[in-house]
């Protein structure tokens, strides 16, 4: 047994680590945030160049050829930074829907292009009424002299605005909650009948509500089968709760740590804050949860590398703790920097959200824990 | 022992609804004529604008079971906005330690809720530690007036507030909390800058104030120089009770059980999933606790009585339970709950519930830190040594 890095992830993290900290001082977060696209288009190119965006692709089309435990090393550090670029849309969920669903064909073409920064993907799973059910699905695709016609509604599509491709869940045939019947779709982004509305989401990153309205795509966009998508789907979702819940300890690490410096600095009643007794056992528990979260963390990482889907249920347990463990962590680093904690000029309210929206995101931490219950 | 309204409790109860029924409606134009005529018509029912002045100042002499009543009732019912400043905290003040003079000139501005006041207490280095205060202000050589100088922070309002009534350091000799005095000065003047502060939320409801050599006349000193925190204090323990909030947790309860139940979770709501349900249920078990807790300490002020032990926790059971209901709000939400800006985004209800619990983090620091209000519990009810 061994926890520790091998050479290349270690090489990994300390490239990443340096991006980070040459790149995402607050204030530069803050302005990229609020251009157009909500990201800076150089640090993209950056994350091409080093590689990053082929971290999962295979060695045979030029990748890096690693697993979920390398894109943890990337996503934690992406975490510590509250990093904007659509790394875990396009090369953790997006990429995963061409590696695992697409035809060869399909691979040949996109895979370039995805490694290079030249083209990006966003997952369009989510609908109202489906909450977190992966499965309720009503948008529909039919066939139509040997293409594909989907209509439908897709909520809260992360950077589906500065994406090229859509990775697109479908119903084809059964009922609205069947598992059976689900097909997941590779639509051009400009194709007649998509519109994209974009909007930023709390955390600073943007979403986008896409509705299709008779829009034609070919059979051969069809990723994972026809009827058959439903297993993708699970995978996708499975590696973007890992890749979630690391940029999670990444944030929580940077929320407990602004917390102990800042009681230390703090003065009141003629003493550092963080004299109070009860103040130090609060960043005790915040400490314990956060050394939790990571250890679950490992634990369903080297899970799913060695039993992919069989793990699942190791993931519900990791998602319902991250939801957990960052909510406390986020109130209770708010609460201990007092007045300050509540105002967007100190960065821990930016990790407080950021925190908040991955709860969100591919299920919350009740949902999870239903799950985990069976 | 005794759960009943009396018999004049609920007659007033319904001259309460009553008056409600037939003016609270909010009117689709012109909301600020209406908000003023609202005002005058609870005047004209003899001091009801004013619920919480004493009747030689006008006020209608309710006793503490009608004023929660009132409090309830007008939870329910479309009322008006009104702001605590001068009303509620300031009014206070100048009743007790007012001069005539002062009373004559600011009281019934404040009560035609023409004039806006803020606060002006916590500075950046005097949080939870308010006594710690810097903010000087000097008497001129001929004592006719004060100059001020320095930074107040968590200030609600002030860039649309006409004054501030503001805690000032005359002296640094003694222990801290003397030396400090209350001193009224008008908002729009040289030397005073307000700085906004984004919230998390983000809005703009507090700032940041500098005053630079602001002269204040000395007959805008309320009471005697150095004596301010004794006044100051008083006015935080009626703070804290207010913010308990528990008749609007109440509404807003049941507004959160309508909201869930749009929620839709295959063919049943978010209403029938089990985790949501218990949550739910755990928010309401505590706050039916904490609605009798503070019966319990209007019971015994209606008798005379000093307020019992259970009064102290009302502050930190309140906000914390006004917190779970952002966050209950917050998940019923679920992923639209993460949308910003102006675009609607699935559940009517759920843009804007992240908003509304980030804002609700601040009730646990604001008006007392929740921790600091532990503190006060320990040494105060408890009688314990002060930790260490």
């Amino acid at each position: 047994m061994n926890f520790d890095l091998s050479e290349e992830q270690q090489l990994l993290k300390d490239s990443v680590d340096r991006f980070v900290s040459d790149n995402y001082d607050l204030d530069t977060r803050q302005t990229l945030s609020k251009n157009d696209a909500g990201f800076s288009d150089t640090y993209w190119q950056t994350m091409a160049e080093l590689g990053w965006l082929g971290v999962t692709v295979p060695e045979a089309h030029g990748g890096f050829g690693g697993n979920q435990a390398d894109t943890m090393v990337l996503m934690e550090a992406f975490g510590k930074g509250l990093v904007l670029e659509p790394f875990f849309a396009s090369a953790v969920l997006g990429t995963r829907a061409i590696v695992a669903g697409a035809s060869s064909e399909l691979q040949n073409k996109l895979l370039p292009k995805l490694m290079a920064g030249e083209c990006r993907l966003s997952l369009a799973y989510a609908e109202e009424q489906a909450r977190f059910d992966l499965e309720d699905i009503v948008t529909r695709a039919t066939q139509d002299s040997g293409d594909f016609i989907i209509t439908g509604h897709k909520s809260m599509v992360q950077h589906g605005g500065s994406a090229d491709y859509l990775v697109v869940s479908t119903r084809t045939s059964g009922g609205q909650q069947d598992q059976h019947g689900i097909t997941v779709f590779l639509v051009d982004a400009k194709s007649e009948g998509t519109s994209i509305q974009s909007f930023p989401t709390v955390d600073g990153q943007q979403a986008s509500e896409i509705t299709f309205k008779d829009v034609r795509v070919s059979a051969d966009h069809i990723l994972g089968g026809l009827d058959g998508g439903f297993g993708l789907l699970q995978d996708i979702a499975i590696d973007g709760i890992l890749a979630l819940a690391a940029e999670a300890v990444g944030a929580m690490e940077v929320l407990y740590k602004d917390t102990v410096a800042y009681t230390q600095e703090r003065q009141q009643f003629d003493q550092s804050l963080s004299d109070f007794q009860v103040l130090q056992h609060r960043m005790v528990d915040m400490f314990m949860e956060y050394e939790q979260c990571k250890s679950m963390l490992y634990r369903a990482t080297l899970e799913v590398v060695q039993k992919g889907r069989e793990a699942m249920r190791i993931v519900h347990a990791l998602k319902y703790m991250v939801g957990k463990n960052g909510t406390f962590i986020g109130e209770n680093a708010v609460q201990l920097h007092g007045g300050m904690g509540v105002t967007e000029e100190l960065r821990i309210g930016h990790y407080f959200k950021r925190l908040l929206v991955i709860d969100a995101q591919f299920g919350n931490s009740d949902h999870h824990l239903g799950r985990f219950a069976g | 022992m005794d759960i009943d309204l009396s018999a004049q409790d609920l007659e007033f109860q319904q001259e309460v609804r009553d008056f409600l029924a037939s003016n609270a409606h909010v009117p689709k134009t012109d909301y600020a004529q209406w908000r003023l005529n609202w005002f005058d018509r609870a005047k004209d029912k003899g001091g009801w604008d004013v619920p919480k002045w004493p009747v030689a100042f006008g006020g209608p002499g309710w006793t503490p079971t009608q004023h929660y009543i009132w409090e309830k009732e007008t939870a329910v019912a479309q009322t008006p906005w009104d702001l605590p400043f001068g009303l509620s905290m300031l009014a206070p003040v100048l009743m007790t330690y007012g001069n005539e003079e002062q009373q004559q000139r600011f009281l019934p501005d404040i009560r035609a809720r023409k004039v806006n006041w803020c606060q002006g207490y916590s500075e950046p280095n005097a949080g939870s530690d308010l006594a710690n205060l810097k903010t000087k202000a000097e008497l001129s050589d001929d004592g006719s007036y004060y100059t001020v100088n320095g930074t107040k922070i968590w200030t609600t309002l002030a860039h649309i507030a006409d004054w501030i009534f503001c805690l000032t350091r005359t002296s640094d000799s003694g222990i801290k909390q003397e030396g400090i005095t209350f001193l009224l000065i008008p908002m729009k003047q040289e030397g005073i800058e307000v700085k906004p502060i984004i919230t998390l939320g983000g809005s703009h409801s507090v700032n940041m104030v500098h005053f630079t050599d602001v002269k204040v006349p000395v007959e805008n000193r309320v009471g005697d120089e150095g004596k301010g925190w004794g006044y100051a204090k008083g006015l935080l323990a009626h703070e804290r009770t207010g913010l308990a909030g528990i008749s609007k947790s109440l509404v807003a309860l049941d507004f959160l059980r309508l909201q869930a139940g749009q929620v839709k979770r295959g063919n049943a709501t978010l209403l029938d999933d089990p985790a949501y349900k218990s949550k739910l249920a755990k928010l309401e078990i505590d706050l039916l606790a904490t609605e009798f807790t503070e019966l319990r300490s209007l019971a015994s002020a209606a008798n005379g009585a000093e307020p019992g032990p259970e009064s102290s926790i009302l502050k930190l059971k309140g906000t914390e339970i006004q917190q779970r209901i952002q966050k209950l709000t917050v998940e019923a939400g679920g992923i639209y709950s993460a949308a910003w800006g102006k675009q609607p985004v699935g559940h009517s209800f759920a843009k804007g519930g992240m908003s509304g619990y980030l804002s609700s983090r601040a009730y646990t620091i604001y008006g007392g830190a929740s921790e600091v209000q532990k503190d006060v519990v320990a040494k105060n009810v408890l009688g314990l040594k002060k930790a260490k």
